[in-house]
């Protein structure tokens, strides 16, 4: 078993499952968080995850295959997906590829799914396939306010990490979005981003 | 060059003078006078601007005379221009003003926030860090990058120092209760759980703060130690979060919450997993203080021209990522 990643969450593994290679995604307890706050979240996020991963694909999102869940263990094997990070491609390609990234997202929101973790270090382009990873923090919600709060995420990783074309890619990204979302959805979810930016510290003048 | 700063933000009045040779930088004095609230209530716009215009003199005659010079021999002079309480902003602006008109002095307005980044940052040596900005006004992840200081997640209600106050209050204490409930926390190991809400890198308290006022009749020593491990993890969370996205090698926590010994050996261990350097500002000069604006001001200095007096405006309202960093 090698080392792949060491995420935020949990500790990416390349391994084998029945003499295949693939992906083994361990939540690891956390020294820092109390036993049973710890626990908590990683079970309830191993099977969250596995869930959803496999609920998206009935809809027609691309995501990898869940080959099996050890939630005493807060294991997931998964397919391995080759290819690149869409944080790493080169700024002109990710203004194109937000187009992709807003429709898929229209489709989870369609089907009532919420991401929650909507950064660019969680799609593979894979030959020219985009493939979403990383459901553990996503959720079954029927609210606008979430759905804008995935689009707001997905903003602010833009505006932080990806200044330059900030503009061009959420523009590329929005206009993904209405193709699934129609243009009256579309709107409504957009001016609650800017409804949930302006809660934000001081975020206007009074 | 002699700088001299003046923080009165919110419940702090501080004045501070920097000495700057090089690359020698020394504190001459920080002098503070800290507005409290009767216990049981939160900062009272009004009376908090009282209490600072009443202990201005003393607090800047004292830090003048601490650090052995007169107005003469200063430099330069800033202050805090936001984000904060506005009638306690226009004190210390109005302290700066007439000493920098009077005298014919530069006069920087900077960022509060920034303030608390810079002397960190200078206090601890860190060089590229992400930030864990943590106070009454602030919990932001930021990092710097095509000079602004962006921020990778933030809080989406109210702030961490908030939640603390708040339950604090509603228990009674004198704010802020940071230490009260700190040090209550540390006998129970009973943990209730609470609601933990992490939304990708961004955090949301305002669930949690209506909870643990709900618990706090069932024992107020382990509803403050629920809530320390809840409301911790969770920006622990979100930090771990940011670490493995942007790939930072530092992490510096700075903001008066940063005093916190959990919530520093909690990000410790974080630092730990993801082979990174942990930085807490000095407990002295984590929270509110005249040092951080004094030196933001030299920073400043060293880019530009003092600010026009027509200029030297008050922002309650400003959001330490519209800020142009030059220097």
């Amino acid at each position: 078993m090698k080392l792949v990643k060491k995420g935020a969450e949990a500790d990416i593994y390349l391994a084998s499952w029945n003499g295949q290679t693939s992906i083994l995604k361990i939540r690891k307890k956390k020294e820092y968080r109390i036993d049973s706050l710890d626990q908590r979240i990683r079970t309830l996020r191993t099977i969250r995850e596995a869930r959803l991963i496999s609920e998206s694909k009935s809809f027609g999102v691309t995501t990898p295959i869940v080959y099996f869940i050890d939630e005493k263990k807060c294991m997931i094997y998964l397919q391995l997906i080759q290819g690149k990070l869409v944080k790493d491609l080169p700024p002109n390609k990710i203004i194109k590829i937000s187009a992709e990234i807003g429709r898929l997202i229209g489709t989870l929101h369609k089907n009532g799914v919420m991401h929650g973790d909507l950064t660019t270090s969680n799609f593979i382009l894979s030959r020219n396939h985009l493939v979403i990873l990383d459901f553990g923090l996503a959720q079954k919600t029927d609210k606008i306010d979430d759905y804008a709060i995935d689009l707001r995420l997905f903003k602010e990783v833009l505006n932080s990490a990806h200044v330059q074309i900030m503009e061009d890619a959420w523009s590329s990204f929005v206009n993904g979005y209405r193709t699934i979302l129609g243009a009256h959805v579309t709107e409504k979810v957009v001016s609650q981003v800017s409804v949930i930016e302006s809660r934000g510290r001081y975020a206007n003048v009074i | 060059m002699l700088s001299l700063g003046i923080e009165s933000t919110a419940h702090t009045f501080s004045c501070a003078v920097i000495e700057k040779n090089g690359k020698n930088v020394r504190i001459l004095s920080d002098i503070r006078k800290i507005y409290r609230p009767p216990e049981g209530e939160g900062i009272h716009p009004r009376e908090a601007s009282r209490h600072h215009a009443e202990n201005s003199p003393n607090v800047l005659s004292e830090c003048l005379d601490k650090a052995q010079i007169k107005v003469n021999d200063l430099n330069i002079i800033s202050y805090a221009a936001g984000p904060g309480l506005g009638p306690c902003l226009r004190i210390g602006a109005i302290v700066a003003r007439s000493l920098a008109s009077y005298y014919d002095i530069p006069i920087y307005p900077v960022n509060h926030a920034l303030g608390h980044i810079e002397l960190g940052k200078m206090l601890t040596g860190a060089k590229d860090p992400l930030v864990l900005l943590v106070s009454g006004g602030h919990t932001m992840i930021l990092a710097f990058l095509s000079k602004k200081w962006r921020v990778f997640g933030e809080t989406l209600d109210i702030t961490v120092g908030q939640l603390l106050d708040q339950v604090g209050r509603y228990a009674g204490f004198a704010s802020p209760c940071g230490p009260k409930i700190e040090s209550l926390a540390l006998s129970s190991r009973h943990y209730t759980p609470l609601p933990y809400v992490v939304k990708g890198n961004d955090v949301s308290f305002s669930g949690l703060l209506s909870a643990t006022k709900r618990i706090i009749p069932k024992g107020i020593e382990s509803a403050c130690f629920s809530l320390q491990e809840t409301a911790f993890s969770m920006m622990g969370e979100a930090v771990e979060r940011a670490l493995s996205f942007t790939d930072k090698k530092e992490l510096l926590v700075v903001g008066g919450v940063a005093a916190n010994k959990r919530l520093s050996d909690m990000l410790t261990s974080i630092c730990k997993r993801h082979g990174c350097k942990f930085f807490v500002a000095p407990k002295e000069y984590a929270g509110d203080c005249g040092s951080q604006i004094s030196w933001l001001g030299l920073l400043e200095s060293s880019t530009k021209p003092g600010e026009d007096l027509e200029n030297t405006f008050v922002k309650q309202s400003w959001r330490l990522d519209t800020v142009q960093v030059h220097y």
